[in-house]
């Protein structure tokens, strides 16, 4: 089945759960290579969602509510965290800013920010702002965890994030999120690539750190080729921030991935992926 | 979307307001209730529980009534739906990566997690009744007073009615067919067995059932 497309009958019994489980298996690792046959069954999926639909709606009892916060590991009563999960770690404060600024760029910001670019004082005071939320973000932490030094070195820190910011609020910036490779792993990350400033920002959490003789090394594929985007090393809270420019010759990507190569990187992607980037952007109607 | 008309207040103000703590929780919730449901989902891989709660309380009742479809029991039914949302919750990317509609999602998650729950268990349905029994409109547990989220109620109900009006007019054969594979987790084989009728005729059934549920719900909308 690998090298055969999956007719419109297979999408709806693969849909419908009424496949054998071998079949099923081979539609799922034909799938997993086939965008045009994802589609077909992406929308005979959403024909069996609305049969589900069906179903007489019943209310569950109301502590399964309560049930699902404390398995989430979501505290309930009282005003729920935001993103302070991340927050309380200072290290995790600029992917903070980057997963929400990339979440919230998606959805409304940054067409609004449209034209804004071209107005400097305006642009500047939008900037100086958002520094001195992330500043403010590092008072808090450093309340929260009495980690003063590094409070206080963040706040110099986010003086230094004017570029990203930058490319953040710029139309011609996209924003990709990073997914882990491996099912086990807590890692979350972000793929700013900035066309206008010809820069590229990779900044992930939660990443373990390499033995002696390896680094994680990222390439973005373009026309099929990969292009190695540099090396870089996650520090010992496991967070990583690693910052180049689009190299010559290229001016977009359609993927990316993080790979482990050997000390000083690898001239061909080679080693195992850690990362794979999806692009956000895409799931804007 | 939302409450974006004002473009002095969009831009990073929004990425501080999302990030800075001195907000009121239900200002933050109130915003969020009118995220469609891939924003949210945008927000719960940023670890937002307020958007996590949003989503919850949107699509519980369908979650939980599925998995009871297929379950026939509330207690397992609940364990499906908590599973569910937690895995939401862990591994929002999962949906990220399909970038399908969310709902179609959401509902593929939850059948294949109360199947698999049904075979581990061995058993099958134990209501009276036909094979899968009619879902019993008069013993319908609606809802109460105060729905969460008056709006996407509304959809879903527009949508469910749709649906119902669809499936009354597939032919019964077709219609037990895709129930028993749906909701009963048998695959055609088994249900050919079942009915004790030729796979080929099952296949057929399955295949103009589905025909004719896209055909009228496309000219319904
Ligand atoms: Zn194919």
């Amino acid at each position: 089945m690998t090298g055969e497309h999956i007719t419109q009958e297979q999408a709806d019994e693969f849909a419908i759960g009424s496949l054998e489980p071998a079949s099923e298996h081979a539609v799922t690792v034909h799938l997993a290579e086939c965008p045009a046959c994802r589609d077909i069954v992406r929308d005979s999926e959403r024909l069996a969602a609305r049969f589900a639909m069906s179903s007489p709606l019943r209310r569950p009892p109301s502590h399964l509510k309560d049930r699902v916060l404390a398995a989430a590991g979501i505290r309930r009563p009282g005003p729920l965290r935001r993103v302070a999960g991340y927050a309380r770690t200072a290290a995790g404060i600029a992917a903070v800013f980057v997963a929400v600024a990339a979440f919230t760029g998606m959805v409304w910001m940054r067409g609004e920010m449209s034209g804004l670019r071209d107005d400097d004082e305006r642009l500047q005071r939008k900037i100086d702002e958002a520094l001195s939320q992330e500043v403010e973000i590092a008072a808090l932490t450093r309340k929260l965890d009495d980690q003063e030094k590094e409070a206080a070195r963040l706040a110099d820190a986010a003086t230094g994030d004017q570029d990203l910011i930058v490319a953040l609020l710029s139309n011609n910036t996209r924003i990709a999120d990073v997914v882990p490779a491996a099912e086990d792993s807590t890692s979350i990350g972000r793929l700013v690539w900035d066309g206008d400033q010809k820069r590229v920002w990779f900044v992930a959490s939660d990443l373990p750190q390499r033995p002696a003789g390896e680094t994680y090394q990222l390439w973005v594929n373009s026309g099929g080729k990969y292009y190695s985007l540099g090396t870089f090393a996650a520090d010992p809270d496991g967070f990583a921030r690693h910052q180049t420019i689009v190299p010559e010759g290229i001016t977009s990507y359609d993927t990316a991935v993080v790979t482990i190569e050997r000390a000083g990187g690898s001239p061909i992607r080679q080693g195992p992926t850690v990362f794979l980037v999806y692009d956000l952007s895409r799931l804007k109607d | 979307m939302g409450p974006q008309g004002n473009p002095e207040t969009a831009g990073i103000r929004n990425v501080g307001r999302t990030v800075v703590f001195a907000r009121p929780a239900e200002a933050e919730l109130a915003s969020r209730a009118d995220w469609p449901d891939e924003a949210l989902m945008l927000a719960i891989a940023s670890r937002d529980e307020l958007a996590f709660a949003v989503l919850y309380d949107r699509y519980v009742d369908l979650v939980y009534s599925a998995s009871f479809r297929i379950l026939a029991d509330a207690g397992l039914a609940e364990d499906t739906s908590q599973d569910v949302f937690v895995r939401l919750w862990r591994r929002p990317e999962a949906f990220i990566a399909d970038r399908g509609r969310f709902l179609s999602w959401l509902m593929s998650v939850t059948r294949n997690r109360a199947v698999d729950e049904l075979r581990a268990r061995g058993r099958r349905r134990r209501r009276e009744g036909g094979p899968l029994g009619e879902p019993d409109e008069a013993a319908e547990p609606l809802f109460a007073t105060h729905p969460p989220d008056p709006q996407s109620t509304a959809e879903l109900h527009e949508e469910q009615l749709a649906v119902r009006t669809a499936l009354r007019d597939l032919p019964g054969e077709q219609k037990t067919a895709l129930e028993l594979a749906y909701f009963g987790g048998f695959t055609q084989q088994e249900i050919a067995a079942r009915l004790h009728e030729p796979l080929g005729t099952v296949k057929t059934r399955i295949r103009l059932g589905m025909q004719k549920l896209r055909k009228s719900l496309e000219v319904r909308g």
